[in-house]
């Protein structure tokens, strides 16, 4: 993830500040939600730290970057002389802002917080698509400055695939009575997400837009390497992914549950393969964003 | 558990093979053409090809319990990391081959 972000880093420059706030905000919330479940039982504790202070304090920190990457995303309006507030990635910005803020006053605030528990762990699960799907989005918006329904469709799709994947991963390094439910449910949104949100879409845009829009714009820019290798590259190594996410789901779904909680092997062998579809994933990410790059300085260049 | 490697084979046999597609349909232009003739689009073909291959190949394999003892497909380790090298070797393969095609250009 953090060479995705430095990838994108050195093409970008005007946004990079937000998008990489927001991103080490992601990784947080995703080690916020490890140390929810542990505190609850759903993940097994391994080491004897103390994870109730762990968790309070990563909580404080997301919420301090969050807090940070809103003012930030702000500025830039501002800078721009843009309307705040008024797109839909700025929206769901402050959404995630209440939400981080209602999960995180009253849990520090509260003497008793038996009673507050079950919505504290109800929005902490609501946060985590939202703020994949809004990272996704801002993503989208800086590298285009557009909102392109199918592309953006196809980012979101990524996102939550994402996800999804990190979820497998947790769940195989942390293995409990439920957990290899929790990995199947995990893997069959991520193979569904891959393939109809990725593969099908991704792909009728690259046949129906791409080709005839793009394409020729990329080429006739100052950097036509971006379609000659990396989209060629793209979107034939992109036809990997769903095989993997299908062989992961269907693995998962024969796997027993004594193999699964007793056999180390197993699990480490589907770790190995959630992550090279986590990498995958990323490294679409990362292509994707330097191909749109190249396809909006191509058409600065030809005005 | 001899169906959950037998999938992870299957995903490398056609990983492996439509990999070989991709690299040749780079090189040779009248291969490309062959593929766009399939079915209109060359990455369309691919596609379809990769997922004939995944279904025929683990058909094959849940069939045929000589093929999953010949290939090991019960030792879900070695396929995984089988999996992961025939991938990375794929990715950095396509990349080459469409590297010297640009400089060569």
């Amino acid at each position: 993830m953090l060479l995705a972000i430095g990838g994108i880093a050195l093409v970008y420059e005007r946004w990079i500040g937000h998008a990489l706030i927001a991103i080490i905000s992601l990784v947080l919330m995703v080690y916020a939600l490890t140390t929810g479940a542990i505190l609850k039982g759903r993940i097994k504790k391994r080491s004897p730290r103390n994870v109730f202070k762990l968790h309070k304090r990563v909580g404080i920190y997301f919420g301090a970057l969050i807090l940070g990457s809103f003012i930030y995303g702000l500025w830039i309006r501002l800078q721009h002389g843009e309307s705040i507030l008024s797109s839909v990635h700025g929206k769901l910005g402050l959404i995630i802002l209440l939400i981080a803020f209602l999960q995180l006053i009253p849990s520090l605030v509260l003497k008793n917080r038996a009673r507050y528990r079950g919505l504290h762990k109800m929005m902490g699960y609501v946060l985590a698509p939202i703020l994949f799907i809004d990272a996704s989005w801002g993503l989208h918006n800086g590298v285009i400055g557009g909102t392109k329904s199918l592309v953006l469709f196809h980012s979101i799709s990524g996102g939550l695939a994402a996800l999804a994947l990190v979820w497998i991963i947790l769940e195989m390094l942390h293995p409990t009575d439920k957990g290899l439910a929790r990995a199947r449910i995990a893997s069959y949104l991520a193979a569904f997400l891959i393939t109809a949100g990725c593969w099908i879409a991704g792909g009728y845009n690259y046949l129906t837009v791409y080709g005839s829009q793009v394409k020729p714009v990329i080429l006739a820019g100052p950097h036509p390497w971006a379609h000659a290798i990396v989209m060629e590259a793209k979107e034939h190594i992109f036809v990997f992914l769903p095989l993997i996410a299908l062989t992961l789901s269907i693995t998962l779904s024969v796997l027993n549950r004594d193999t699964f909680l007793h056999d180390p092997k197993f699990r480490r062998a589907l770790t190995m393969i959630a992550c090279l579809a986590l990498f995958m994933v990323l490294l679409m990410f990362l292509m994707g964003a330097i191909i749109s790059n190249a396809g909006q300085t191509g058409t600065e260049a030809l005005k | 558990m001899k169906e959950s490697a037998t999938s992870i084979a299957s995903a490398v046999i056609t990983i492996f093979l439509t990999g070989c597609i991709i690299i040749a349909h780079d090189v040779s232009t009248d291969f490309k053409q062959s593929l766009v003739a399939l079915t209109g689009h060359h990455w369309i073909s691919v596609s379809v090809i990769a997922i004939v291959l995944f279904v025929l190949f683990s058909g094959l394999l849940m069939s045929s319990k000589s093929a999953r003892k010949t290939l090991r497909a019960d030792d879900i380790g070695l396929w995984s990391t089988t999996l992961i090298a025939v991938t990375l070797t794929m990715i950095l393969g396509i990349l080459a081959v469409l590297i010297a095609h640009y400089l060569v250009d």
